[in-house]
């Protein structure tokens, strides 16, 4: 029995550590802490519920945009707007997609793409063309600069690379031009919201003003460079990455639970109409059930909170005040946390059998539901996925991994696709005349609002009790709440705890496939 | 070889771009046109990447996300061919303890030490990195960089996460150092707005390493040649301040016409920031493009400018014209506390709106009382 902790994991969007049991080459047990806290819920009540989403973005400055949105949406209904004019749901729709289109492209390649791709190996790759030898000279020029850089002390050595030196070199030229598609939707962010990360243009009641048609025109322009690459570059690249590493398919499996608020609003704006419809898959069953944000449950046995803060309660009903913290469990000697261990509430969903269970979000889970929802394009593209890897019609291999690499990047190509409809329906609806884009909440208003929509990395909810002029409760419970859940009070695993059970580590000195799992959840 | 061939110290850059390049830089760091040479020297003198590490605290990794829309140089530039970037939680290879030994080796080497995110004063453990709380880490390595920019509101003030109540007491990296039990005279850049800009942190950078200094800089510990001016002093939508032109809701026909956002909560006036000029992603756009200003590089803006969809108390709002400048330097001390008043009064009301204010002279460029201690 070897003991392996990871602290810092790198090349993802928080601070986490991981702790995990090695047995006979296997991943036994494992443990995720998160040790970051700010306190949100603390310092968001009392604020100007107009001013909400202000805050709320800055959660996550990689997904901003949907912190906004759900904030926004939670605000609204709170002061009695029921839904937004329809070019504000087109506004929003556009950001989200600049916000998609930037994450995939940062989760694949920025994030993911050194578990896959061997950079220094590039120097023995033959080349003759000119861009790719300048990349070749200038990782070099690092390499023997006797200086230690972002490559180095990395597990480069380890045998589970298995790409060729011209693909390696391939995949980091990939990698430097998704530098630039990753701005290119972030101008186009920019030019209908301010800027990127943190919009401006967003509002309790819809958007603070109409993008004009240079604005749009800029955006189509941009999304069109992001729709390119990812059709042309991360698609082949994701074909190339899983047809090498077939045992990404293998391993991962989570706990078999999947949930998504849905994300998306197409007219109407009802959550069970979205793009990326609504839904939750329980026990491994290939069949959707109905969920709802209000129904969202949390429990603090093993969080830095008093144990009695969570015990099943409801988001509204839970908050970050009573903090117990005496300290992480120590890195070195060979205990194995027991009592608690992260700053993360579990979050968990009442099963069809009325038990509070774990549930997996993200990709991975819109792309079930939206599979056996029977949704078109997803049913397309995840056909192609299937097909490529010689899996057709065994979709239960996305239960893995594979599939949550794979899922990201489906999502980002349906997504892609619908950019530009959204522009041009607002082109459209602007020359009909029809121009509103807001409607000023009543501040007076007592009331409470729910909005349950995905962020990139999955399932979002927040929550927003208001009363003379104030927020008086506010909640959130992000995609950590569920994916990096520590155990709950039944001692139940958490859904990258559990998804890391079984991962082969080769050798426990280089734990580069505990990475490999843990970075598909895009934590 | 023709002298625009010769191989150029910075890799990928023909000698003709190089030149172009350092002069692009000389003027981004506000060198003026006989920097361009300087700048060039410096970097052609230069054997070895400057090396930079990049610590996350309290933080939500938007100053990170910020860096990667830089443009000048864009961040492939930067981390190939500008940098040795030795540590970055987001983008390094190595995890773990084969990372921490990545940022041990930095400091070993030399480093200039960026940092994101705050540090909680109140709960320590509220952010740790391999075990070690945060502000320990500040304590022990400050001592061994080089030089340390604090990028981002968080890193300069404590910005979100220390909005009151402040539960986990977060506060800025300067402030922090220079407290109780630490190390009074420590020096630190801030580049504050929220996400700090990555083009600010590459010209703060440069002007280091190039000029050998760190640059004048304001009472906030800002970089006098990035926040010497107000949004309002700067802003596109300023004539229709002027003009009496405003968004009375947003949405309305003003918000459509892109009127001044003053009435619908734009803290312009009372911000300093450098966002109408170097603006964002690639100079797209910037936040009055979209909405109003929010005041976000300024120390404790969420308190002091909330809420922020109201105006600014006691702006003397033009009609059509005629302000006086004595009124609004003194009701924005009033509502802004003591920080910014030393900022504003006498100093800053002056630019286009106030011809010949206190000073006389029309400057808007505050002279800094600088608190911040030596140069390191």
């Amino acid at each position: 029995m070897t003991k392996v902790v990871i602290d810092p994991i790198t090349r993802i969007e928080g601070h986490l550590r991981i702790t995990v049991e090695v047995e006979n080459g296997k991943v036994k047990d494992a443990w995720n802490t998160c040790t970051l806290f700010r306190g949100f819920e603390i310092f968001m009540e009392n604020i100007d519920p107009r001013d909400t989403w202000h805050y709320a973005q800055r959660i996550c400055g990689v997904c901003p945009n949907p912190h906004a949105l759900n904030s926004a949406t939670a605000a609204e209904r709170a002061m009695g707007v029921a839904t937004v004019p329809d070019n504000a749901r087109l506004v929003r729709n556009m950001l989200d997609a600049t916000q998609l289109g930037y994450d995939s492209i940062l989760w694949f390649y920025i994030l993911n793409a050194f578990d896959y791709v061997n950079v220094p190996d590039i120097l023995n790759a033959k080349t003759t063309d000119p861009e790719l030898m300048a990349i070749q000279a200038q990782v070099k020029a690092q390499a023997t600069s006797g200086e230690v850089n972002f490559l180095s002390n990395h597990y480069w050595g380890h045998p589970g690379y298995v790409l060729s030196p011209e693909a390696n070199l391939t995949l980091t030229a990939h990698y430097l031009q998704a530098i630039d598609a990753q701005q290119a939707a972030n101008q186009a962010c920019a030019v209908i919201a301010g800027k990127f990360p943190m919009i401006m243009t967003m509002a309790a009641g819809g958007i603070t003003q109409l993008p004009n048609e240079p604005d749009v025109n800029y955006y189509l322009d941009r999304m069109g460079i992001v729709k390119e690459f990812t059709e042309n570059v991360m698609w082949p690249d994701l074909l190339a990455v899983a047809g090498a590493y077939p045992e990404l398919a293998t391993f991962g499996k989570g706990v078999g639970n999947f949930l998504t608020w849905g994300l998306l609003d197409e007219k109407g704006q009802l959550p069970e109409n979205r793009l990326f419809p609504r839904g939750g898959i329980f026990g491994g069953q290939l069949k959707v059930e109905k969920v709802d944000p209000a129904e969202a449950r949390l429990y603090t046995q093993h969080s830095y909170y008093e144990d009695d803060m969570g015990k099943g309660q409801k988001p509204f009903d839970v908050g970050q005040k009573a903090i117990k913290f005496d300290g992480y469990p120590p890195i070195d000697g060979p205990d194995f946390p027991t009592g608690k261990y992260d700053w993360t509430r579990a979050a968990r969903y009442p099963s069809p059998a009325g038990k509070d269970v774990p549930m997996e979000v993200g990709p991975l889970a819109e792309i079930l539901v939206a599979y056996v929802s029977g949704q078109k394009d997803v049913v397309k593209y995840v056909d192609e996925v299937l097909a490529a890897i010689g899996m057709t019609g065994k979709p239960e291999v996305l239960v893995s991994n594979l599939g949550r690499v794979a899922a990201r990047v489906v999502k980002a190509r349906i997504n892609c696709d619908y950019a530009a409809q959204w522009g041009m329906d607002l082109l459209a609806n602007i020359k009909a005349g029809d121009t509103t884009c807001f409607t000023e909440p009543n501040l007076m208003a007592e009331g409470e609002g729910i909005s349950g929509y995905d962020a990139p990395r999955g399932a979002l909810s927040h929550y927003c009790r208001v009363k003379g002029g104030k927020t008086v409760k506010y909640a959130a419970v992000p995609a950590s709440n569920w994916n990096l859940a520590p155990r709950d009070d039944m001692g139940v695993r958490g859904p990258v705890e559990e998804a890391l059970v079984g991962t082969p580590v080769a050798d426990p000195t280089q734990p580069l496939e505990i990475l490999r799992t843990v970075h598909t959840f895009d934590p | 070889m023709p002298d625009n061939e010769r191989p150029s110290p910075v890799r990928g850059l023909s000698r003709r771009d190089f030149l172009k390049y350092s002069s692009f830089l000389a003027a981004l760091i506000g060198a003026g046109p006989l920097g361009a040479t300087k700048v060039a020297e410096a970097i052609e003198a230069a054997t070895k990447f400057p090396i930079v590490v990049w610590s996350d605290f309290q933080e939500c990794l938007g100053c990170t996300i910020a860096l990667l829309q830089a443009t000048a140089p864009t961040p492939a530039q930067l981390i190939l061919q500008q940098i040795s970037l030795a540590y970055n939680e987001a983008a390094m290879a190595p995890a773990g303890f084969d990372a921490e030994k990545s940022f041990n080796q930095a400091f070993d080497q030399g480093a200039y030490w960026v940092i994101e995110g705050s540090i909680p004063e109140k709960i320590p453990g509220s952010i740790a990195i391999g075990g070690k709380y945060a502000g320990d880490i500040a304590k022990e390595f400050y001592p061994k960089a080089k030089g340390v920019i604090a990028i981002g509101s968080c890193a300069c003030f404590g910005n979100v996460q220390a909005h009151v109540p402040n539960p986990t007491g977060a506060m800025g990296v300067g402030a922090w150092l220079r407290g109780p039990g630490g190390i009074p005279n420590a020096q630190v850049v801030n580049l504050p707005r929220c996400p700090g800009h990555g083009d600010d942190l590459v010209a703060t950078l440069i002007y280091i390493i190039v000029m050998g200094k760190l640059p004048d800089l304001d009472h906030a510990g800002r970089p006098l040649f990035l926040y010497g001016q107000t949004i309002h002093d700067t802003c596109e939508r300023r004539a229709h301040f002027e003009a009496g032109e405003f968004v009375e809701q947003f949405g309305d026909e003003g918000s459509q016409k892109r009127w001044c956002f003053y009435k619908v909560g734009c803290k312009g006036p009372a911000t300093y920031a450098p966002c109408a000029i170097n603006r964002w992603n690639g100079r797209t756009s910037w936040c009055i493009h979209a909405g109003p200003c929010t005041g976000c590089s300024e120390d404790n803006f969420w308190n002091d400018f909330s809420p922020l969809r109201e105006p600014l108390p006691n702006i003397p709002v033009p009609a059509i014209q005629g302000v006086s400048a004595q009124n609004i330097g003194l009701g924005l001390a009033a509502v802004t506390g003591v920080g910014l008043a030393a900022h504003l009064v006498g100093q800053t009301v002056s630019g286009r709106l106030f011809k010949g204010g206190p000073n006389g002279n029309g400057e808007s460029h505050p002279q800094a009382e600088k608190k911040d201690g030596d140069q390191k």
